[in-house]
């Protein structure tokens, strides 16, 4: 149900870089246990960005893996989500676990955001 | 030609942003606010009820109710003779800043001020989320702390399933252990995988029926409210201190 406004905030950051300019390709970065849910983000985009230079732009998704931290030896580990398990019950494990060093509480340092990393556009030749 | 722009930025950017800005006002209104994050029916709307019964007269409440729909929630809360403004997410799936912006506004009309416009009008804000494990944990509010309400009836694995609420939350309440004797799952069960996901939390267990574990619970927010004014309160006497250095030609002749 989010998505809507969430493509709405990119595609505006999208447009607002592109400084009216034909924008052709937005990579974006979707945390593991983001929310956001790409074909969603998708298909809102094709909709909202109707009529504004982001039209028919092409939308490339990569993943940020989730990474925690040690709070007491600052040890980082990423943990990969395999297909038929969801992120959240990788993360659970992960913090039953712990670190290495035997301590808990590990800190989620990655895999919760939603970036736009950069866009492609066409520049006027000069 | 195309020409790549790099950008990196995080979408959602406006939202802690304006999160941020929040968290500076209520520490300037020395004002405690909590963000309660629950299934729906686990009794986030009961638990205040019996909140607002137990600091009546005590301390000056608040509650920001969000829901999809309808103003029932609203209803019970303004029956218990608190200031409440309700925000309806059209469906929406949590609450994000703005809507805690402008309920703000709202709230500050409300809320009876002591006639000189500087005393803070509240004490504790309470918004209560949008019935759902997932999507709100993704949303600051500018709260001081997020807390859980899991109940009994929803199985005691509720940490290992939705570890992100319980994981940036500070306190976890476990409601409805009235129901223990005729249920599967334990209220120790529930505690202890909590603890694994955030061996940091709080957790009280409760029962918004009977009462019971409700002291604990009204103890922890008092003592929220006294950390914070009294972090505030270091912090506003020493400015006061190095502003109360007198300046040479004022100090008085010996």
């Amino acid at each position: 149900m989010h998505e809507m406004p969430v493509t709405q905030a990119m595609l505006n950051m999208v447009l607002e870089q592109a400084g009216g300019r034909q924008v052709l390709k937005v990579r974006l970065r979707v945390g593991e246990l983001s929310p956001v849910v790409p074909h969603s983000v998708a298909m809102f985009f094709d909709y909202l960005s109707r009529g504004t230079n982001a039209e028919g732009a092409r939308l490339e998704f990569e993943r940020a893996p989730l990474e925690t931290t040690c709070p007491a030896c600052g040890a980082r580990q990423v943990h990969p989500v395999p297909h038929d398990l969801r992120p959240q019950i990788v993360l659970a494990r992960a913090l039953a676990l712990g670190c290495p060093c035997g301590a808990r509480a590990l800190k989620l340092t990655g895999g919760s955001g939603f970036d736009l990393i950069d866009l492609e556009i066409l520049q006027p030749g000069t | 030609m195309i020409r790549t722009i790099p950008v990196l930025r995080e979408v959602t950017e406006a939202n802690s942003l304006l999160a941020e800005a929040l968290r500076a006002g209520f520490v300037r209104q020395r004002v405690l606010v909590l963000n309660l994050i629950a299934s729906p029916g686990a009794g986030k709307t009961s638990l205040l009820e019996q909140t607002i019964a137990r600091l009546a007269g005590e301390l000056r409440l608040a509650v920001i109710e969000g829901d999809p729909t309808s103003t029932l929630d609203a209803e019970r809360i303004a029956a218990a003779g608190v200031p409440v403004v309700q925000i309806n997410t059209g469906g929406g799936c949590h609450l994000e800043a703005r809507m805690i912006q402008q309920a703000l506004e709202q709230v500050q009309a409300d809320a009876p001020g002591d006639g000189q416009g500087e005393e803070t009008p509240l004490d504790v804000l309470v918004i209560e989320n949008v019935g759902n494990l997932l999507c709100p944990t993704g949303w600051d509010l500018g709260e001081d702390a997020k807390v859980v309400v899991a109940s009994l009836p929803e199985g005691s694995d509720k940490p290992l399933k939705y570890p992100m609420a319980f994981l940036t939350a500070q306190a976890v309440v476990i409601n409805k252990i009235d129901l223990a004797p005729y249920l599967p799952a334990k209220p120790e069960e529930l505690r202890q995988n909590a603890l694994i996901i955030n061996p940091n939390l709080q957790v009280f267990e409760v029962s918004c029926l009977t009462g019971e574990g409700l002291d604990d619970w009204i103890e922890w927010i008092r003592a929220r409210l006294i950390q914070k004014r009294a972090a505030l309160q270091s912090e506003t006497h020493e400015s006061a201190t190095l502003s109360d250095v007198p300046l040479v030609d004022e100090a008085p002749d010996a």
